[in-house]
């Protein structure tokens, strides 16, 4: 039996949930657990399909509280472990998620974002970018990815996976319908022949030695009795979040040093975003482009800069300002104008982008 | 930087409109070109109007939707009204010549408005099965996205194993690509 599902660099041309499945398997994901949901169902059928090949294991929970509950029981038990989910799932999903922000344990859940709130449509949103950067009872303690490409899609998956067992904090890829429901190309590979090393996972429970005399005691905690203890606890957390922030900010811009003006998109609208200002440079517009790719943490630094340079940001979602709420805190203070194009449940063409751009300028 | 050609195929679920598509982008793929496609998709399993955004270029897909599509196929009435919006003043607008009472919906706004006697063909002079490899005929033709014997080789990647066991069904299918395309040949 192969134990590498892609040998060598592979061209294929498929879905995005496809592509996710692929991916946990290239990054040597031990287990899935899930529950299904439109638009993300696929994940879970190529996984099933594919996993019994590889001596890699599944099981299908009662719903996505459960999911979530027995993915950190998956990491504790010290496997690689996901799931993915989508819309009211991932509000479900948010009590365990919260849990992992607590424990520190490093779950993987990806997300294709549908329409909200509550079942609105199964096909395409942006608008669970609140839910999955700050959801849950908790302060925001996670990473989570936007992804624009099917090649994103790989890459991040493979890379979420890393981020999480390397820095403890649960890790989301953010996708959403349209990527999870359209083919295009990409190129697979093996991660280890690309050098890209694959943080192992490690036990968190049942470790040789006695605890306190060979190793610390393993004291995982969601449950304090004391304010002051959960205070200091939550300080070592922040102070960590802070030192790893700066490690997996990213982001990707053009055309800001000459701008008055920066088109301001994550996800797949940067898609449209990117053509269009690409386009409109070419004809001679200065307008720029900026898309975080982590939206938490944010790149609060590059973002101020280009707040600064330009002057005025039009940002443009598939949702009702959840991405500008969040441009507004990390960049607080800064002289910029900040002009919303919304369009919440509904896909955004580079066509309107350009009318927009042309319109505001 | 050329432009990716933007097509729209629409049509009632069965018609086969996704599968034309999704073997259209294929073959783009195989021939080393950048093709995006998505088939829109909601709660309903059947009776929605049922449309296809299909992209090919030659540097990366923008926007997996668009505004306003190059080539834009309805192939029922319902697809007739449905399809409307996409249409734009560089526009192909292709529909089957046998939907009937649409009169009053066919854009006036397109570059050109092309009928085309698909499902007559289809019916008289090959199958009804092959009536959505006509249209990819047509479509592939009037566009120029793929060779038609690229969209030959996609059409037996797909189907093959049918080919296998009744090899007359590959000869049916090549001749609704020849026949689709000679539908639109020289009316463009």
């Amino acid at each position: 039996m192969s134990d590498k599902p892609i040998q060598g660099e592979k061209r294929v041309f498929m879905t995005g949930n496809e592509v996710v499945a692929y991916a946990a398997l290239a990054a040597r994901a031990e287990i899935m657990y899930g529950y299904p949901i439109t638009p993300q169902n696929e994940i879970m059928h190529y996984w099933t399909r594919m996993a019994p090949k590889y001596n890699r294991e599944f099981l299908q929970t009662e719903d996505e509280l459960s999911a979530g509950f027995t993915t950190l029981g998956g990491v504790l038990a010290g496997k690689k472990a996901f799931t993915a989910t989508a819309g009211p799932g991932n509000t479900l999903m948010q009590e365990p998620l919260s849990m992992a922000e607590a424990m520190r344990l490093p779950s993987v859940v990806v997300v294709q974002q549908r329409g909200g709130p509550s079942t609105a449509t199964v096909i395409y949103s942006q608008q669970e970018v609140t839910l999955t950067t700050l959801g849950g009872n908790g302060e925001g303690l996670r990473v989570v990815y936007s992804t624009s490409t099917h090649q994103e899609l790989f890459d991040y998956t493979i890379k979420a996976f890393n981020t999480a067992w390397k820095y403890k904090f649960p890790t989301f890829v953010l996708g959403d319908g349209y990527q999870a429901k359209m083919r295009e190309s990409l190129t697979m590979y093996d991660p280890g022949e690309k050098g890209i090393e694959l943080i192992p996972a490690e036990a968190y429970l049942g470790k040789p030695g006695t605890p306190g005399v060979d190793r610390p005691p393993a004291h995982y905690r969601n449950t304090y009795n004391v304010e002051e203890e959960l205070y200091e606890v939550l300080q070592g957390h922040f102070k960590d979040y802070e030192k790893m922030a700066p490690e997996v900010t990213e982001y990707e811009s053009f055309g800001v040093e000459d701008s008055t003006l920066v088109v301001v998109s994550h996800g797949v609208v940067a898609r449209a975003a990117k053509e269009a200002v690409r386009e409109l440079r070419e004809a001679g517009v200065k307008v720029g482009y900026f898309r975080p790719i982590t939206l938490r943490p944010l790149p609060e630094k590059q973002l101020r800069e280009a707040a600064a340079r330009a002057g005025r940001f039009l940002v443009m979602e598939s949702a009702q300002g959840q991405l500008g709420r969040l441009l507004k805190e990390a960049i607080f203070g800064a002289p910029v104008e900040m002009i919303p194009f919304y369009k919440p449940g509904v896909g955004i063409t580079s066509e309107e982008v350009v009318d927009k751009v042309k319109a505001t300028i | 930087m050329s432009k990716a050609v933007k097509i729209i195929l629409a049509g009632e679920g069965g018609q086969g409109v996704q599968s034309v598509a999704e073997i259209i982008a294929e073959a783009a793929n195989e021939q080393g070109r950048e093709a995006l496609y998505i088939p829109n998709f909601g709660v309903e399993q059947r009776g929605g109007v049922s449309v296809a955004y299909l992209q090919i270029g030659d540097q990366p897909i923008g926007a997996p939707k668009f505004q306003t599509g190059d080539i834009v196929v309805a192939l029922s009435d319902r697809a007739v009204h449905r399809t409307r919006q996409y249409v734009g003043p560089d526009t192909v607008f292709v529909y089957d010549s046998g939907i009937e009472g649409v009169e009053d919906a066919i854009p006036t706004n397109a570059k050109k408005v092309l009928p085309i006697p698909a499902i007559k063909v289809a019916k008289e002079e090959l199958h009804p099965r092959v009536f959505n490899i006509i249209i990819m005929g047509a479509v592939i033709k009037a566009t120029g996205v793929v060779p038609e014997d690229r969209a030959k080789e996609a059409i037996e990647k797909k189907l093959g194993y049918k080919f296998e066991k009744n090899p007359e069904l590959r000869e049916l299918n090549f001749k609704a690509i020849d026949r689709g395309a000679e539908l639109v040949a020289g009316t463009l």
